[in-house]
């Protein structure tokens, strides 16, 4: 609006003939944002209601791991990575361990594989637990936060009890688990297996985590408000998800049946009897019900892989003092947020020359400026809540 | 994609009002936090505890310290000869070791490290302080956490 416009207002009160034109106010959002998982910031221009443009700004919280990794030794890295995701801590370790393996030609024993998985779907189910009850806090409703996050700690509860660490286990060791967490004099003579009753609290708490599943299907998904919220809104089509490189549950709910569960072998998943859920529009909606499916998923793997977990020793024979030959290698992995892959360059050394981490979140992230264009500022945090990052993830 | 959403008008309703009606009269999940307490489990990595008798002074630990929280000094000291006319032996002593827990990111590699058994995982966690200089635990503290190191648990069937 011109100085002439505001003149012409000024003098005529009754009837303002002029068109008015108004200019893109740009908002901030962030850094400092309650829905923003984190420190966020976006800078969208928007017009009226309409966003015209999103700068997501991000690295706020970078931590620089992958420099860090450099100068450490392999044992020391695993303390490291748990914390680059650490609503899912225990899945980030994971895929690191088994390219460090892949270069040192060890197999880990059945037992301590099945060890991993375990934890690894634990640690899908309480990341999802918490999109599952904090997407809804983030849309206004804060009763499915309490009966999801109750289910939660007793997941985090049991990865406690085996590795000594809610979110960060430090539980992967280069060959197979061995748990850092000891207790009571002469505790290395002490074999730090699975603790008396893990198995069976596992398979209580997963009945239970399955039945807050039903529970929040039936308050959440058939809520009229959240419908009106998500169904339709932030429609990532399959073509742009491909071309950001979405992965993990966004990528699915987008349609396209891709789980690396399914086509790599980093832990024996090709045993378990397990469907993938996929959407069929890719909106908040879609997003929202895959992750709800995931854990009814996760929930059968666990069962069965309790119902079969093998015996045998924990750790493969590793010399003491771990040296990886000269090499490299790309280990991926689904992890709750999406495909986490660590490409491993070794020198020969005690430790990596180069530790390239590449993060689900920060590649679902991407997608964001895309996806906002044109949406309502209302729908922000919708979208934003939908896609399920973790700061950490992104900024590493 | 088959969702449980009935149709008919008022069930969802009165379904989320069974939930409210059974959690009503379930027991609160939550604990009074300073009033009471919940007991951590025995591996729970809260605060470690040294035996000075066991340390070496072999400086391993400080070593594989991911963060370099560990600080260690030490010096030999002549023993008398266990036999007369024997050669005087060398024992190192540990004049001190601190665990600045302000730094220490409880990854447990110390513990998992230590050769002599000299380092324990106690389940303590009430150590919080108001200066972050005092987060340094120095070996008499350490020593003190020592009583607190529980057994460990019994292990499932393998």
């Amino acid at each position: 609006m011109t100085d002439q416009h505001l003149l012409a207002m000024h003098h005529s009160e009754v009837q303002v003939s002029v068109e008015l034109e108004t200019p893109d106010v740009t908002l901030n959002l962030g850094p400092q944002h309650p829905s923003t998982h984190g420190v966020l910031r976006l800078i969208a221009k928007v017009d009226g209601e309409v966003i015209n443009e999103v700068e997501p700004v991000i690295g706020y919280m970078h931590r620089g791991y992958e420099k860090l990794a450099e100068v450490r030794t392999y044992p020391q890295i695993v303390a490291l990575v748990s914390r680059i995701d650490w609503v899912s801590g225990y899945a980030s370790e994971v895929p690191l361990m088994v390219a460090v393996e892949r270069l040192m030609d060890i197999v880990p024993p059945d037992r301590a594989q099945y060890i991993r998985l375990v934890l690894t779907e634990m640690a899908r189910i309480s990341s999802h637990l918490v999109f599952l009850s904090s997407y809804p806090l983030e849309l206004g409703a804060p009763t499915p936060l309490m009966h999801a996050l109750r289910e939660r700690e007793r997941i985090l509860d049991l990865i406690e009890m085996v590795t000594g660490g809610r979110f960060h286990p430090n539980f992967n060791r280069v060959g197979g688990v061995k748990p850092a967490a000891g207790a009571g004099s002469n505790q290395k003579k002490v074999v730090q297996d699975l603790p008396e009753g893990f198995l069976g609290q596992t398979l209580a708490a997963i009945q239970d985590v399955v039945g807050v599943c039903d529970d929040m299907e039936d308050l959440v998904l058939g809520n009229e408000i959240f419908l009106e919220r998500t169904k339709g809104v932030g429609i990532i089509p399959v073509d742009k998800a491909l071309a950001y490189g979405v992965s993990g549950p966004n990528l699915r709910a987008s349609g396209v049946r891709f789980d690396i569960r399914k086509t790599d072998d980093y832990l024996p998943y090709d045993g378990f009897d397990f469907d993938i859920p996929a959407g069929e529009n890719g909106d908040c909606f879609d997003r929202y019900w895959v992750r709800l499916q995931e854990i009814r998923e996760a929930s059968k793997i666990i069962r069965q892989a309790v119902e079969t977990m093998p015996s045998g020793d924990l750790q493969a024979k590793v010399p003491r003092i771990i040296k990886v030959p000269k090499g490299e290698v790309y280990v991926r992995a689904e992890n709750p947020k999406g495909e986490m892959g660590y490409h491993v360059v070794s020198e020969g050394g005690r430790g990596p020359y180069r530790l390239k981490i590449r993060s689900a979140s920060f590649s679902n992230l991407s997608v964001l400026p895309w996806l906002l264009k044109g949406q309502l500022v209302p729908d922000i945090i919708a979208i934003l809540g939908s896609l399920d990052f973790v700061l950490g993830d992104v900024d590493r | 994609m088959a969702l449980r959403v009935s149709k008919v008008p008022g069930i969802g309703l009165m379904k989320g009002m069974w939930l409210t009606l059974r959690t009503l009269f379930k027991r609160p999940v939550t604990i009074n936090y300073p009033k009471e307490k919940e007991i951590p489990v025995p591996r729970a990595r809260g605060v470690i505890a040294l035996d000075t008798e066991a340390c070496t002074v072999c400086m391993l630990c400080a070593r594989e310290c991911p963060d370099w929280c560990i600080y260690i000094e030490g010096h030999k000291e002549l023993q008398p000869p266990s036999k007369p006319g024997g050669r005087p032996r060398s024992r190192a002593t540990l004049d001190r070791f601190d665990i600045d827990y302000a730094l220490c990111m409880y990854c447990g590699i110390c513990v998992e490290v230590c050769p002599f058994d000299a380092l324990f995982w106690s389940p303590e966690y009430e150590y919080s302080e108001g200066s972050i200089s005092a987060m340094l635990h120095d070996k008499e503290r350490l020593t003190d956490w020592l009583a607190t190191v529980p057994a460990p648990p019994p292990l499932e069937k393998n």
